[in-house]
């Protein structure tokens, strides 16, 4: 499912403008970029039906979107923010927290729509305070965002002293995160349409171009003229209301709020975003390699358990695979820009 | 001070070519230095005197040339290797560790030990020693950082001569010190070079040159144009060798003057210490210069202008009065700046040519399209300022820095509604086509009505375009002068001196709009 999307965008890159042979090369060294991953991937699950038969089973298959795509949700998200350049290490507590907050609103008979709204609001604001004090008083989001991560984790077991919350939620709300339209799980659909809406947000809205411009050169953008400020916050904002969202689907699949859920998922995220081909300092990079990445990675873990592989050999597997990524993409890169 | 002639010259540097991208950094610069003796290096900003001293640390591989030390040709591969030869460079940022005490910074990577202990009062004493030696009289266990300017100085000439340096280089010592610390060190060169030492001596100040110079060897585009023995020469002869007769681009300006009100009025423009300027006033269409050394303060005050500094800024545009607060505001105001450096402040490098040109022109409604609609807006612009690029596609950091400065100024048109341009060191870097090339554009943004500021330590750049040239000195607009009426020379001499020949109109004493 992944390969219609990463073509369509190819399309799209290369415009309605015939280009030149030295972007014509540069094009293609960047289809090489993006196909490479969408060819590993490829690769990947045809390895994975030789080797496990039962891989390419339709069961299979939407477990494992169903799987990927709460992480998926918050890669999009950090996407955008690595984008400008910055980086959000808070998405776990904030995930976490709005599970929390979910499950805690229903129980107190909130209509679930409302609940859910107010959890992805508290997501965004969280991540706007965090956004904000990084832009506006030039702190690293690094640091500002490890902070977010402390203490908002401790804030969600602050609300219930640590126990899980919730247990009687609408039927209707437990569709969300563990229905499915045919074989497909709806929180696969809602990671594609988060995908797809981002990818949609960078290319043809102001906005978006403002993420790249600001990523690509902060202090031109600034001298430009652009709220580079205000972009920054928002993808922040952005990047806690998905955080958010994703703890919500997690209630609704569990039923139940787990405030110890979602530790150490801002990792997760960041491999996929950085494997995806998105630049750690900024300005390049896209959705659709994030989607990608994603993907691949859950079809990796997923192959590890069909074969039995235990979880430590999967965390080594894992490791592995992110390094040679990276290094492929370095080694394909530097090829491009000598050429 | 001794000059024994007969022994060969302590540092020989022939033929040195360094070539960067789009830009001749050193073509044939030749540099003699004979031992005991302190050499001033001359030039304008731009003429390649920081570059000949990189090659001397060994910063830089030059491309062609050779460099002899003591009669003996060598091979500088790296800073280490111009350590080793007894080359010691002590750059304007002294590169001194701030949080390490001066004992810790003068010892650095050779610190006196026994096995794994470091034995800090043996190192203590060597700091004392290192340090009277150049007649400090401060601690050398404060840290770096809490020493006032002149002791850091003191600190990094210390340093450089714990190395037992042949060669000693300064970088303008001046920019940082005041008068009395001045004469310390002062006193420290001439005690150097009573013992046998070389000192290369940067400096903008030609009072100071001709104190404690020997001899100087003046720069102009990457050449060495001129070797004076300072004892018989004057500033006005040195000043002269720096400017040259022939620039690339003579002739005055032949555009009508432009008359009317001012568009831009800038009363007053104060940060203290850096910028204290008031009274410059430039019409639609007028295209006003701002002369001065570097540290003049010309990028401070744009950068006030633009709404980029703290300074207290009182300006009128189009007659009423605005306060920016930020660049953003600034550019909704209608004002626009090249910025000083192409890569770190005008461009976003690895974006393409056609998102660089419309990023600033992407802030109107509908906030959609970002893409179609900047290659829509700014295809006419790049066509018509002739930027040369394979397809606006192209990540702009590939082009020539010709085509990047192209491509700033493409940005600001391509926003439009333009009604002051600022522009700070626009040329810097280009070759002489691509400078012609882009004061052109700059005169036809003018002639559309958008009044140009114009910054650059080109003199000849400003009396070949401007209608009327500013001369900063010292963060203080001294004088104005009409480049159709004043001969260039009399201006240079306002730049590198701060006085006001008569017939000049000076800051305070007439409005300085009225046509002088």
């Amino acid at each position: 499912m992944s390969t219609p999307t990463t073509a369509a965008d190819q399309t799209a890159a290369t415009g309605p403008r015939s280009p030149g042979k030295d972007s014509a090369r540069r094009r293609g060294t960047e289809l090489i970029v993006r196909f490479n991953l969408v060819l590993v991937f490829l690769a990947l699950c045809a390895v994975a039906s030789v080797l496990a038969p039962e891989f390419l089973t339709t069961r299979n298959m939407s477990n494992l979107l169903q799987q990927s795509a709460l992480t998926g949700i918050v890669a999009v998200g950090m996407t955008l923010v690595i984008l400008t350049a910055g980086i959000d290490l808070s998405v776990g507590s904030v995930a976490a927290f709005g599970g929390m907050t979910v499950a805690l609103l229903i129980d107190k008979d909130l209509n679930f729509l409302l609940a859910i709204a107010v959890s992805v609001a508290a997501g965004a604001v969280f991540g706007a305070v965090m956004g904000g004090l990084s832009a506006y008083l030039s702190l690293p989001a690094f640091m500002t965002t490890l902070a977010g991560l402390t203490a908002i984790r401790g804030l969600t077991y602050l609300l219930t002293d640590g126990e899980p919350a919730g247990g009687d939620v609408p039927h209707a709300f437990q569709l969300l995160g563990g229905g499915f339209v045919g074989y497909v799980p709806i929180v696969g659909l809602i990671f594609v349409a988060v995908a797809a809406g981002a990818g949609l947000l960078l290319r043809t809205t102001t906005f978006g171009e403002y993420i790249y411009a600001v990523g690509s050169n902060k202090e031109a953008a600034r001298l430009s003229g652009l709220p580079v400020r205000a972009v920054v916050t928002a993808v922040f904002a952005i990047s806690g209301a998905l955080a958010a969202l994703a703890g919500v689907l997690l209630t609704s699949r569990l039923t139940i709020g787990q405030p110890t859920a979602f530790n150490g998922l801002e990792l997760d995220a960041i491999a996929a975003v950085v494997l995806g081909g998105t630049n750690l300092f900024g300005g390049r990079g896209g959705v659709m390699g994030t989607f990608v990445a994603v993907l691949l990675l859950s079809v990796l873990r997923n192959l590890c358990n069909l074969m039995g592989l235990g979880s430590f050999f999967q965390m080594v597997v894992t490791g592995l695979i992110l390094v040679v990524a990276l290094v492929l993409n370095m080694l394909i890169e530097k090829r491009g820009s000598r050429a | 001070m001794h000059k024994p002639d007969t022994a060969p010259p302590r540092l020989v540097m022939r033929g040195i070519v360094k070539r960067f991208p789009g830009t001749l950094a050193n073509d044939g610069a030749e540099l003699i230095v004979r031992p005991g003796e302190t050499h001033c290096l001359l030039g304008e900003n731009g003429a390649g005197k920081s570059t000949l001293m990189k090659i001397l640390a060994g910063s830089y591989r030059p491309d062609e040339g050779e460099i002899l030390l003591d009669g003996e040709p060598v091979e500088l591969t790296g800073p280490q290797a111009g350590l080793a030869h007894g080359i010691a460079v002590i750059y304007q940022e002294l590169d001194l560790v701030p949080d390490l005490t001066v004992a810790q910074n003068l010892l650095l990577g050779h610190a006196p030990s026994r096995g794994p202990f470091v034995r800090r009062a043996r190192r203590a004493a060597l700091a004392r020693e290192a340090v009277d030696r150049v007649g400090g009289d401060f601690d050398v266990d404060t840290p770096v950082r809490d020493l006032p300017i002149a002791a850091q100085q003191l600190t990094a000439i210390a340093k450089a001569l714990t190395a037992d340096a042949r060669i000693i280089v300064m970088d303008e010592p001046s920019a940082t010190l005041g008068e009395t610390d001045l004469r310390r060190v002062f006193e420290v060169i001439r005690s150097l070079t009573a013992q046998g030492r070389s000192v290369i001596y940067i400096s903008h100040r030609l009072e100071e040159v001709l104190e404690i110079g020997d001899r100087a060897t003046v720069l102009r585009d990457g050449r060495t144009v001129a070797v004076r023995d300072l004892a018989g020469t004057t500033a006005d002869r040195l000043v002269d060798d720096m400017i040259g007769r022939a620039t690339a681009l003579t002739g005055t300006t032949d555009r009508p003057r432009p008359e009317g009100p001012p568009l831009l009025d800038i009363a007053a423009v104060r940060s203290p210490g850096l910028v204290d300027v008031s009274g410059i006033q430039v019409r639609a269409g007028e295209i006003v210069g701002l002369a001065g050394l570097g540290g003049a303060g010309r990028t401070t005050l744009l950068k006030a202008l633009f709404g980029d500094s703290r300074a207290a800024v009182s300006v009128t545009l189009d007659g009423a009065p605005v306060r920016l607060r930020s660049p953003a505001a600034a550019v909704r105001a209608g004002l626009a700046l090249v910025p000083e450096s192409r890569k770190e402040q005008g461009l976003m490098p690895g974006l393409s040519v056609s998102r660089n040109a419309a990023v600033a022109a992407l802030s109107a409604p509908p906030w959609l399209a970002p893409r179609g609609r900047g290659r829509r807006l700014s295809a006419p612009v790049l066509d018509g300022l002739g930027v040369r690029c394979s397809s606006p596609d192209q990540p702009v950091g590939k082009l020539s820095g010709g085509n990047q400065q192209k491509v700033v100024l493409a940005k600001w048109i391509t926003k439009g509604s333009l009604k002051v341009l600022l522009l700070d060191e626009p040329t810097r870097g280009l070759d002489v086509g691509a400078k012609a090339d882009l004061y052109r554009q700059v005169r036809a943004l003018a002639d559309q009505g958008v009044a140009v500021l114009l910054a650059s330590s080109e003199l000849g750049e400003l009396t070949a375009n401007a209608d009327r040239i500013w001369v900063l000195h010292e963060g203080r607009n001294v004088a104005c002068f009409d480049p159709r009426t004043t001969d260039e020379n009399d201006i240079a001499h306002t730049v590198v001196t701060g006085t006001v020949p008569a017939g000049a109109t000076t800051a305070r004493a007439t409005p300085p709009g009225a046509p002088s």
